[in-house]
């Protein structure tokens, strides 16, 4: 489990859930006091609207909480995932961009693996929900053996990358005059296609050599 | 004095309510999949179970009214 020093916004949510259930505590133990006007008006704001903005608080702040590295890395099949991220090899295109900062580092599982589309996010979580379920009630799968549900959609990379001058110039890619235009259009994978196709590669981690960042970095 | 069958329900309400909302308050510090699934589907659930009994209570007794 992860126990860090709450921050300033999960004390202040869980001091309110706090006062939330006391009060729905006491209205619990003594509910005769809905019986006059004041007690009436207690009791709703103690069973139903404080609780209700305790929970939707908590939602918002477990989904924003669920986007951080130190999250999706906290479940041990992951580790090797983690660990791809400070390979010292430029070819590794997970790494290169944590390194680089060019994702968030504290949320850098969560900016590629999640689809930008209108419901991308909550794909993203629900896909997440299920594999909990897997860890605590499936069979987990070794982390060389672990793949993506569907094919990775350059959308995720161009969300990014289109319109950015050292993409559109890299003489890379014009190769063939279609190049760019088949990648915008998903019909050539920029992972898949012989091109930027060493990712994660979990399987041969024990052979690489790791980056540490010096001073404090994270 | 006897509690009336609304006080009962109320009683009921606030009971679901206090305990989903300790589970919450549990899971709030945890940056866990374990604390995130045990919020969503066991905290919410309480809390939202007790809201509706309260709301209920309320209409049934208008009802009866």
């Amino acid at each position: 489990m992860c126990l860090p020093l709450m921050n300033n916004t999960s004390l202040l949510l869980t001091l309110f859930a706090a006062i939330a259930a006391a009060l729905a505590l006491l209205t619990a133990l003594r509910p005769e006091l809905t019986r006059v006007r004041g007690g009436k008006i207690l009791a709703f704001m103690a069973l139903c609207i404080l609780p209700a903005l305790a929970m939707w608080a908590g939602v918002n702040e477990h989904l924003e909480r669920s986007t951080s590295t130190q999250f999706c890395l906290s479940c041990h099949v992951m580790a090797d995932f983690g660990e791809s991220l400070h390979v010292d090899d430029k070819s590794y295109i997970p790494a290169v961009h944590f390194q680089n900062h060019f994702v968030p580092p504290d949320h850098a599982c969560f900016t590629c693996h999640t689809d930008y589309t209108l419901f991308g996010d909550y794909k993203a979580k629900w896909r997440g929900v299920h594999h909990v379920l897997v860890q605590y009630l499936g069979k987990i799968p070794k982390p060389e053996e672990i793949k993506l549900y569907t094919a990775y959609n350059n959308r995720e990379c161009l969300h990014c990358h289109a319109g950015m001058r050292k993409y559109e110039e890299a003489s890379s890619h014009h190769k063939n005059p279609e190049m760019l235009s088949q990648a915008a259009t998903n019909q050539l994978s920029c992972i898949s296609s012989g091109c930027h196709d060493t990712v994660h590669d979990v399987a041969t981690l024990k052979d690489v050599t790791f980056w540490t960042p010096k001073g404090n970095g994270k | 004095m006897t509690a009336t069958l609304m006080e009962r329900r109320i009683r009921w309400s606030g009971l679901l309510i206090v305990v989903g909302l300790l589970l919450q308050m549990l899971t709030l510090p945890l940056t866990h999949p374990l604390a995130f699934v045990g919020f969503l589907f066991l905290g919410c659930p309480l809390v939202a179970a007790g809201m509706l009994f309260f709301l209920y209570s309320l209409v049934a007794h208008d009802t009866a009214h």
